[in-house]
Parts: structure tokens; sequence; C-alpha cells
């Protein structure tokens, strides 16, 4: 037995005591910046404005929503960072926003990789109305299209989000316009936006989320949860300071051939459709945390004060005119609303269902020349 | 290699005598054997991005086979056998910042991994072992030398889950791994692995009564068990068992 147990010591041996020293941490994120000072309280419009939390992995530009930019001292920005991490200008100490976004370095624990972030202090900017799709540029590493609403002094407000990011990570070799949102060319003028219900290939059948619908949405995308809860990487809408009215636009779709469930499967009984819709909702809690939806609660949230829906969007070759009136459910506080206290989700998607993985590969969304009109304009 | 050239070579060496009037038949003896083999199949020196080992499941790592020895000399002799073999592993481990790389027909899934990996390896396999053998007393006998594997059966598979991925390097975006099926990547890389093995194996016979024994004896694999040109695991992973056995002297 003395041999017996000489074996089993060198396995032992040979499978633990060879573990090694933990490496030190390569990340080098920023997971949460705030101004915790109750004297710049007054600065901000809401205390939930002072925290960005959950910054998404994908994100390096950091901005808080301030009163009035131009009146703001120096400000110290505290940062949660990735373990072990480091940053510079250090978390805490004064930097001048007023001239414009300060770049801070983060550095990982281990030293060799670095992520850059701009913080940025903003007014709570009213986005144009108009949205004609024409502001669009490829993504920092080339693969997918992003789209941007242009500010009259130049500035690009990024207030639109789409899946692309998600469908990247199934399908990393597919070129931009294979991706599930696209722009077009021949738009009703200019460009349009082309959303198609894609296939996500081998990876996305093994995650059995076999379909990726074209979608374009005011808010952002947060990928960490693609491969497993994809309703939570939709962070739908943006700050709206106005009340909206109505929407209107115009479109072409056409349903893809073969209706799949999330198995692949197919159903005859069902013929895809398209999804257009939009919710205002307040975007804070009684205690003041920031309220976000998300693909799961964007139609059922109990935040929800006014949405709209456009009801049947019958297949065109040709453009034509939608339109969509909004129907409160709660009242709307008028100087909550000019304070930022509210956001607006805009919605398109390719297939109605496409959240649940249900649609057909092959539906085609086109989206131009869209209009809010607000209260206070009719 | 070297060590399998060697051990070759002295074997090679040892003058044979003559077989005398008693003939052959008193210098052969043949032996039955079964065992049981405990170990894996990993790098050797495991890297600094491996952070535990959280569990090791006992696999039906059975052996059986038949080996006959040719006395060379009072001491020395050569061994040969066929064995069936199980080489099978199922263990979790946790790892930080793992370079990893899986690819699902043409799409790659290319970053550094931190969270649970469950590996699971089936190897079975027809093993030819060819050893010097050495009497160190009348019961102890050592063994020593080269052994090819001839796989018949083969898989390579398992999943990452409970972590995330950073897509390419520590900066790209950050992909959870779930902790359910659906929501973990799985992994196979059956194809790649290899069907003939080359390695080294030493050990010891034990003579207890008259026919029978115990054994123990330790197979180190020389080749990796995926082609050379498999650059999907960092790592190449060897293939180390051990294994206790019983032997029954049949001649």
């Amino acid at each position: 037995m003395l041999k017996y147990s000489y074996i089993l010591a060198l396995l032992a041996l040979l499978l633990t005591s060879c573990i090694k020293g933990e490496p030190q941490n390569m990340e080098c994120d920023i997971l949460e910046a705030w101004v915790d000072d109750d004297r710049l309280a007054e600065h901000f419009a809401q205390n939930a404005d002072m925290r960005i939390i959950d910054v998404p992995s994908s994100e390096e530009q950091l901005t808080f929503v301030v009163r009035n930019r131009s009146a703001l001292p120096a400000m110290p920005i505290n940062f949660k960072l990735s373990p072990g991490a480091t940053i510079f200008p250090v978390g805490g100490s004064l930097q001048d926003f007023s001239q414009g976004p300060v770049t801070y370095t983060v550095t990982s624990e281990d030293g060799q990789w670095q992520r850059k972030y701009t913080v940025d202090f903003r007014e709570a900017v009213m986005p144009g109305h108009l949205y004609d799709f024409e502001d669009f540029e490829l993504s920092s590493d080339g693969k997918y299209y992003v789209w941007f609403d242009m500010a009259d002094d130049g500035t690009k407000n990024s207030i639109w989000a789409s899946g692309n990011e998600g469908f990247m990570i199934a399908k990393p070799n597919a070129p931009s316009e294979d991706y599930p949102t696209v722009p077009e060319a021949n738009g009703f003028d200019g460009y349009c936006v082309k959303l198609t219900t894609r296939s996500t290939g081998s990876w996305g059948r093994m995650f059995k989320k076999p379909i990726a619908a074209g979608n374009l949405f005011f808010g952002s995308f947060d990928s960490r949860f693609a491969l497993t809860n994809t309703l939570k990487t939709t962070n739908m809408g943006i700050v709206y300071t106005k009340e909206p009215i109505k929407v209107t636009g115009y479109y072409k779709y056409t349903p893809g051939e073969v209706f799949t469930d999330k198995d692949s499967k197919q159903v005859t009984s069902r013929t895809d459709e398209p999804a257009i819709y939009a919710v205002l909702y307040l975007n804070h809690d009684e205690q003041g945390n920031k309220v976000m939806l998300h693909g799961d609660d964007v139609r059922t949230s109990p935040y929800i004060v006014s949405q709209a829906e456009v009801s049947t969007l019958p297949p065109t070759d040709e453009w034509r005119p939608f339109e969509m009136t909004f129907e409160a459910s709660a009242p709307i506080d008028a100087s909550l609303l000019r304070d930022g206290g509210y956001n607006l989700a805009l919605v398109f998607s390719s297939s109605k269902t496409g959240d649940m993985f249900e649609g057909s590969v092959g539906s085609t969304l086109y989206i131009d020349k869209v209009e809010i009109t607000f209260k206070n304009e009719e | 290699m070297k060590a399998i050239l060697s051990i070759i070579l002295a074997a090679a060496l040892i003058p044979v005598r003559p077989a005398t009037a008693q003939g052959v038949k008193e210098k052969i003896q043949v032996k039955a054997r079964l065992g049981y083999a405990i170990g894996g199949t990993a790098p050797i020196g495991l890297p600094a991005t491996i952070r535990s080992i959280e569990s090791f499941k006992l696999t039906p790592n059975f052996m059986v086979g038949v080996g006959g020895k040719y006395r060379l000399s009072e001491k020395l002799g050569l061994h040969a056998a066929l064995h069936y073999e199980i080489k099978d592993m199922d263990g979790e481990i946790t790892t930080k910042g793992y370079h990893m790389k899986v690819k699902m027909d043409e799409d790659e899934l290319e970053g550094v991994y931190t969270g649970h990996v469950r590996q699971k390896v089936r190897q079975r396999m027809f093993t030819i072992p060819i050893q010097l053998t050495c009497e160190i007393s009348r019961r102890v006998q050592l063994k020593a030398g080269p052994y090819l594997s001839l796989l018949v059966d083969k898989d390579f598979s398992g999943y990452a889950f409970d972590g995330y991925l950073r897509k390419n390097d520590p900066t790209g975006i950050k992909v959870v791994m779930g902790s359910k099926e659906g929501e973990w990547a799985t992994y196979d890389f059956s194809d790649d692995m290899r069907s003939c093995q080359l390695g080294v194996a030493v050990g010891v016979d034990w003579t207890l009564g008259s026919q029978w024994g115990l054994s123990a004896d330790l197979s180190w694999g020389l080749t990796g068990i995926h082609h050379s040109d498999f650059k999907t695991v960092e790592q190449t992973l060897f293939p180390i068992y051990g294994t206790i056995g019983l032997f029954y002297r049949i001649i």
C-alpha cells in the first residue's frame, strides 16, 4: 500500500501544488462615477443626476447633466474602478469642466492596460425633434454602424442605440452591411435606416438566441447580458424635457418568409410584424434613485406616464406614412419635466416579438423622416 | 523523446544469452491485468491564470490487458503488453484572465475569461507499452519504457459558466456567462484530438501470492492530446495518469 499512497501523493502534488500566485488584474474600467459634495447639489436638477452607475463596458464618455454649465465651479469626481486599477487625474481632485470635457486615464493593476474616458458636464439638451437618419458613422472598432443626433453646435449626441454591438459578439466576422441595423442610401429623402431580422448563426443557436431583430431606440446598449439576459441589454430612454403628443414618419416593410420560434422551429400560423412605439416615464423613484426601463418592462413599468404605439403596419414596398398618438396614464409634472425628470423611449423593430427570439429572418423595416410633436407646439 | 530512445537503446544493448536447453518457455512470463487510473489531462505547470481546481470527479478509468515478459538475464527482462485503457477526466476549474479562443463554424469568440470552466475528456484506447523490467527482489519488479496508444473513442468538451469574457483583450466589451444551459458557452474540440499518443510509463509489480499481486504504474504523455496545430487552448495538454492494479500470472 506504500506504493499506492506514493502515487496518490504524486498526483495530488501535480494537481494542486502547481497553482501559482494570483496574477494582477488586467481590467481598467470606470464602473461608477459620482459627485458627493452636498454643497454642489444645487447644480443638479435632481440628486440622481449626481451619480452615473452601471457604466457599460464599451462606454468611454461619461456625461453629468447639470442646470448651468457656465456657472459650474471646479468639480471633484469620485470613481469606482476595476479592482486594483488606478486613475489619473486622481478621484476626488478638483477639475475644471467649464471649458469642456476632461480626459481621465485608468491603468490596470498589472500596469499593462489602459483606457481613456472623457467626463463631461452638460445641460439637459433637448435633442432635435426631427430625425432623418443622415448622421451615422462606424463604431470605434469599425465593425458596425452607430447613429447620433447632430446638435446645432456640431456636437454628436449619442441618443440612438441598436443591438448591433450584441450581434457582433455572435457574428464577429460579419461585414458591417450585414448587421441588423444599417444605413440605406435610398431613403424617403437621403439616407434612411434599414432594420433587418438576422440569423445569429452557430453561437446564437447555442445560446438559444437564434435571431436578432433589427432595432433602433433612444437609449444605450449594454452587451454584458447579450448571451444571458438580452432583455436587459437595452437601456431604453433618454431625458426629454417636453411632453410628446405624437410621432409621425415614413416606413416600408417586408416580412421574412419563414416565421420561427426561439428553438428555430417553424410556426406556419404566424407572419412577422414590425413594431413602432414610444414610452414616456419617470426616470427616478421616490428615493431619488435612477430608473431605466429595459426590454422586459418598457411596456409595463409603473413609472410609465404616457405611451404611443402604431397599431397596424401592413407590408408595403412603397413609402407610407405612420402616426401614433400618446395616451397619458398618469399626470405629468410640468416643472419636473423641464428639470429632466422624465425619459422618452422611442423604439423601432423589424420583428415585434424579436425580443423573445420569435420572428422571420429577412423581415425588413425601413424608417425615415421621423418627427415628434410636442404639447406647446400644437 | 530522448528518454524513450535511451531506454530502447539500453534494452537493445543488454547482452542476450543464447536460449539454453531449458528452452524459451522458462524465460517467458505472461500476466493478465486489471487496474483503475486516477489522473488528468493538464498542462505541465498550470498557468497562473488558472486559479483553483473546484472539483475533480472520479471517472470509470478502468484498464484491462495482458502482457508478456521475456527474461534477458537474472534480473532484467523485456516486457510488452496490450492494454485497453480508459483515461477520462471530469473537472471544474476557476480562471482569472485566461486567454481563450473558441470557434464555432466560421465565427470565433476570442478574449480573456474570468470564471468557472467545466472540462470533460473521454479517451478510450488500446495501448502497447514496451518496457525494460528489473527484479529488485523476489517479489518486486520495476518497469520503465515507452508506450504507444491508439484511441478508438475520444471527446474533449465542456462549458464556461458563472463568469465573464472581455472580448479580444481586457479592455474589450464584457460578456457575462450565466450559470444555466443556454446562458453558458459550450465547446467541443473532439475532432482536434490525436488518434495516436506516445508517452513513457514507469511502474512496479509486487507479487503477493504465488500467482497474483498488486501493481502501480504512472504513464506520462509526451504528445499533447490535440494535434500540434491546435491553438484554441493556450497550453498543450498532456495525459498523466497513475494506475493501481491487480495482476494474475497465467504462465
